[in-house]
């Protein structure tokens, strides 16, 4: 089986992963804030956003450190301010990348689709800011708590400036969810209501799976793969590109697979060599053990055909297609946060492996796993080969970056994509869980109030909801010879990274804003009326996704 | 006549079979059940507040594959069991409420089991999953389901992990005796029968294939890997054949040979010997793959005759927790297939162990719901089936084995041996039903005393 369309530039891939979404509009250049009123087009992607919002207000200035922003203001400003906390970016130049400078995205940027959603949040009256949080003053790589400041300083300066905002709400993407919880936490009066889309919540335990993800690649097929060992030993550019020839190693094997979709029989290691166990099984098992989703962009984990004979094959090469986005990840944001806590954050001595696949997955996959048989050789494999040991400092450093309580009174909604192939969906599920928790503590406490005649407290409200951009039930499709057709379209909803529909984007940012009015999560059935008028929002309330492999919690 | 076993789980092909039903244990009659109507329209039920349960209907959702390679035999188990439901309710349903039953087809793809339990769910608004077919599929879905709460109720897979810790599945109850209770009563007959034979096993590489395995060893079985055992990855049976299993039995002197594996295998597996020349003294088929109607079904597909198919399986020794359909003599065949006959819509309505399995399996749902009351929830069906489900009778030789402790069904077999008509015949002439369960408990002749049905077919249940 060979799928000529499945090969992967690596370089591609990952300045794809780096890039995706920036939206560049230019920059201010003098260090006093200069405003113009003018026409915003809206863009040409979505039918409800081609038109151009008149008498807007733009500004673009400097805040303390050099950092450029911008604000966008529309005549029909309604009193709520949206300031926008963009994902993580990479900001050393590598081969055939340049760091992005300046303001790029300004407001929810669905990277598939290269659009955003400006016009539209200008057009119901909202205003817009954000900044840029990567190439000023020097700054580099993971800098989630300088972000918090200048976010800190973006919005009094907006509020002081614009006094007619009377609410205000924080959100943002992907890597933005840390600087978005932090400031929610640290900074409860200056923000109304919070939300993220594609948001990363659990730093440590996602770079865990990402490192993983190296790590069984490396036990079942590439030995000289050292994945996040090779993260932080080095700092700045040599630090990078030290990570990124990890990330070849592991381009130039998928890239090998892809052409084959792992057919042949696994090389390594020496107990499986002979095993008739196929690569693509040991890729399979590598993605389910990290939590990877098995739909991808291509890949409905349901659909067969004469080359792909059976569903677990469908969502191998679906695993094939999100693996190496996910890599990248954790080699750019791994790198990054190598430099905060130094080599060796990366410590797998304890995994069980086992454990990380779950009964539903060895069941549903098996015949794609190879068969029980197969699935304990390769456990026992795994069990057997040698571990990397970490730094217990940088261990705990890790352990603890960027930790917030989830105790922050601010409201909070929260999209994401089921199968997000490089922020997990579990992200999301964590996120609510731990709100969750501390709402019903709360709750507890104040029923405990109530029936004691004692209250001194409000009634909690639950914290946070989360919307789920869903797929749609089958879309592979495949060609004349039963090879699946990765260069067609992407499914319409569900896939990828930052990436959903206009309409996904647009009810997550009404709901912000009703969230920020309200000081409270939407109701139930206000959550039903507005996820049933957006295709592919999940409408079950009691959804479910993926949780994370790894939660410390 | 033909044969009744049960249905399996795993993999791609799953079965049938058959039933039985008994009178109740200690079930007070109803005053209503009494003048032959279980449930008078007339009588205003209490209003519930759980999804899928009003004043006038009780909702249910089944999954099984009615289309695709894992359809055959299986795609009757739904008619048959609406087909009963029908009856119920043209006698005024359960407490006055109808039973609708929503079908959902998967085609044996375990992402339409996720997506089609979510629009039972959320669009069908059931109160309950019933009958579910295939272990492969539901294991998709079993966790969620549980986390809902929703019960679960006689899913058609002998896996035992579904059921032998109910803390961890407590909605799921069983409708299929589990593959190891029957592993381990083949297991102990053929240990003691072919004391001097050798005897192997195919088996597939999964939770269906290992649960079997795990019973034929409890029975005392001993097979060596890579010789005297031969395992197969489920699913590839039909491409890459089980050429290279059957030859390593061969070559091993194997001469009883086992089979845990679906249908589709065994019918493989079968024309695969015969190709290479390798007639073992007996084989001996875990029930949901030697299902008669699948087996042929299957072999016809590739252009073997009907008479061909059922001379390949003539001889061969599987089990069953209920009568042969094909047996005129029992009164639950005799009253299903009146049913099945006058209610059946079903594309395909002939009698066989599928449709005997839906309509077994809907005549204990239907008892259980009964027995609730007419305070009808989710907790209360739930809470009824595992302190009153091992009292409930139905076509079946064995009891339900549900408890507290455990949520498994039939708890007993009888062997047989299939004749030249596809009929599998008690062993020796005489139906002895034996008894065991999943865990380490011995193997035993069973004393249960099936009650009769009711003249009017319908369980009396209060």
């Amino acid at each position: 089986m060979k799928s000529k369309k499945l090969k992967v530039s690596i370089s591609a891939v990952a300045v794809a992963s780096l890039i995706s979404g920036l939206v560049l509009v230019g920059t201010a250049s003098a260090a006093t804030e200069t405003c113009k009123v003018g026409a915003v087009a809206g863009n040409t992607v979505s039918t409800n956003a081609k038109f151009t919002v008149q008498n807007v207000e733009t500004c673009d200035g400097k805040l303390a450190n050099g950092a450029a922003y911008r604000t966008l203001k529309p005549s029909n400003f309604g009193g709520t301010m949206f300031f926008y906390v963009h994902g993580f970016r990479p900001s050393f130049p590598y081969p055939g990348y340049t760091p992005p400078t300046g303001v790029e995205e300004v407001s929810p940027y669905s990277a598939n689709t290269k659009s955003d959603i400006t016009a539209q949040m200008l057009r119901a009256g909202y205003g817009i800011a954000t900044w840029d949080r990567v190439s000023a003053n020097g700054m580099h790589g993971w800098n989630v708590d300088d972000s918090v400041s200048m976010l800190k300083e973006l919005v009094q300066k907006t509020n002081t400036k614009y006094t007619d905002i009377n609410k205000t709400v924080v959100y943002g993407s992907s890597g933005g969810g840390p600087v978005i919880q932090k400031f929610g936490e640290s900074n409860p009066t200056l923000v109304n209501s919070m939300g993220t889309f594609a948001g990363l919540t659990a730093v440590g335990n996602s770079l865990q799976s990402a490192c993983d993800l190296f790590y069984v690649l490396s036990v079942f097929a590439d030995p000289t793969i050292k994945g996040c060992a090779a993260f932080g030993v080095s700092k700045g550019v040599p630090g990078h590109m030290a990570g990124l020839a990890e990330l070849g190693k592991a381009g130039a094997l998928l890239t090998a697979w892809s052409k084959n979709l792992g057919s042949p029989e696994l090389l390594h290691p020496a107990p499986l060599v002979g095993s008739g166990i196929p690569q693509r099984s040991a890729l399979l098992l590598a993605g389910l053990l990290v939590g990877l989703p098995t739909k991808s962009a291509h890949m409905d984990g349901i659909s067969t055909s004469a080359v792909v004979p059976e569903q677990s094959i469908n969502a191998t090469i679906a695993v094939l297609e999100n693996t190496l986005e996910a890599l990248a990840t954790g080699t750019l944001a791994g790198q990054a946060i190598g430099e905060l806590t130094g080599p060796g954050f990366y410590d797998n001595t304890k995994t069980d492996y086992s454990a990380l696949l779950s009964e539903e997955d060895s069941g549903r996959f098996n015949l794609g796993l190879s068969g029980d048989d197969a699935i304990a050789a390769m456990l026992s494999v795994l069990k057997a080969a040698p571990r990397i040991k970490g730094d217990p400092a940088a261990v705990a450093k890790l352990a603890v970056q960027d930790k917030v309580t989830y105790k922050t009174p601010v409201p909070a909604i929260l999209l994401s994509n089921e199968a997000d192939r490089l922020v997990f969906v579990g992200n999301t599920v964590l996120y609510t869980d731990r709100v969750t928790a501390v709402y019903k503590a709360k709750l507890a406490q104040f029923e405990a109030q109530l029936a004691a005649g004692t209250v001194k407290m409000k009634r909690p409200t639950l914290g946070a909801v989360a919307l789920y951009a869903l797929t749609p039930e089958t879309y592979t499709t495949f060609t004349s010879t039963g090879l699946p057709d990765l260069t067609g379209p992407k499914a319409v909803s569900g896939i990828d990274h930052q990436s959903f529909t206009q309409e996904q984007m647009f009810t997550w940012v009404r709901l912000l804003a009703m969230s920020a009015k309200s000081g409270q999560t939407p109701s139930a059935g206000t959550l039903a009326r507005y996820t049933a008028n957006t295709p592919y929002l999940n409408t079950d309330p009691d959804f479910r996704p993926a949780e994370l492999k790894h939660s410390d919690w | 006549m033909g044969r009744a076993s049960r249905f399996l789980g795993k993999s791609a092909v799953e079965r049938v079979n058959a039933v039985n039903l008994r009178k109740p244990l200690i079930l007070t009659v109803v005053a209503s059940a009494l003048v032959g109507s279980l449930a008078i329209s007339s009588i205003s039920a209490s209003a519930a507040s759980d999804p899928g349960v009003s004043s006038s209907e009780i909702v249910l959702g089944m999954q099984l594959p009615q289309t695709g390679a894992a359809s055959p035999g299986y795609n009757k188990v739904d008619d048959a069991a609406r087909a009963y439901f029908d009856y119920v309710n043209s006698k005024g349903g359960v407490n006055g409420r109808s039973i609708k039953l929503v079908v959902k087809d998967d085609t044996y793809k375990a992402g339409l089991t996720i997506s089609t339990a979510s629009k039972l769910i959320n669009e069908d608004k059931i109160f309950a999953f019933f009958g579910s077919i295939g272990t492969q599929t539901h294991v998709s879905i079993i966790k969620d389901i549980n986390r809902r709460k929703i019960p679960d109720i006689f899913v058609n897979s002998g896996y035992s992990g579904f059921y032998t810790d109910p803390k961890k599945y407590p909605t799921t109850f069983g409708g299929l005796g589990t593959y190891t209770v029957e592993a381990k009563i083949l297991g102990k007959y053929l240990k003691e029968k072919y004391a001097d034979k050798k005897i192997g096993i195919l088996y597939q590489s999964d939770d269906f294939g290992r649960n079997a395995l795990a019973g034929f060893t409890a029975a005392g079985l001993k097979f060596e890997a890579k010789k005297t055992s031969a395992s197969f990855v489920a699913g590839t049976q039909g491409s890459i054949g089980l050429a290279s299993q059957l030859s390593q039995l061969k070559a091993n002197g194997v001469d009883i040979v086992i089979i845990a594996a679906v249908s589709s295998a065994t019918a493989v597996a079968y024309a695969t010997a015969s190709a290479i020349a390798y007639k073992p003294t007996k084989w001996a088929v875990i029930s949901v793959g030697a299902d008669a109607t699948t087996f042929q079904t299957i072999l016809g597909s590739k252009g073997v005759p009907a008479a061909t198919s059922a001379a390949m399986l003539a001889g061969t020794i599987s089990a069953s927790h209920a009568p042969a359909p094909g047996d005129a003599t029992d009164e639950y065949v005799t009253a299903f297939k009146k049913i099945n006959d006058d209610f059946n819509k079903g594309a395909d309505k002939r009698w066989d162990n599928n449709v005997m399995q839906g309509m077994n399996i809907a005549y204990l749902a239907t008892s259980a719901l009964m027995g609730v009351g007419k305070d009808l929830t989710r907790a209360k069906l739930i809470a009824y089936l595992e302190n009153n489900g091992s009292k409930l009778s139905s076509a079946a030789f064995a009891p339900l084995g549900y408890s507290k402790s455990t949520h498994e069904a039939f708890t007993g077999f009888w062997l047989g041996e299939y004749d030249a008509t596809t009929l599998l015949a008690p062993i020796d002439g005489k139906r002895v039903v034996y008894t065991t369960d999943s865990g380490s408990g011995a193997v035993t002749i069973s004393d249960y005393k099936r009650p009769a049905i009711a003249a009017d077919a319908l369980p009396k249940v209060a």
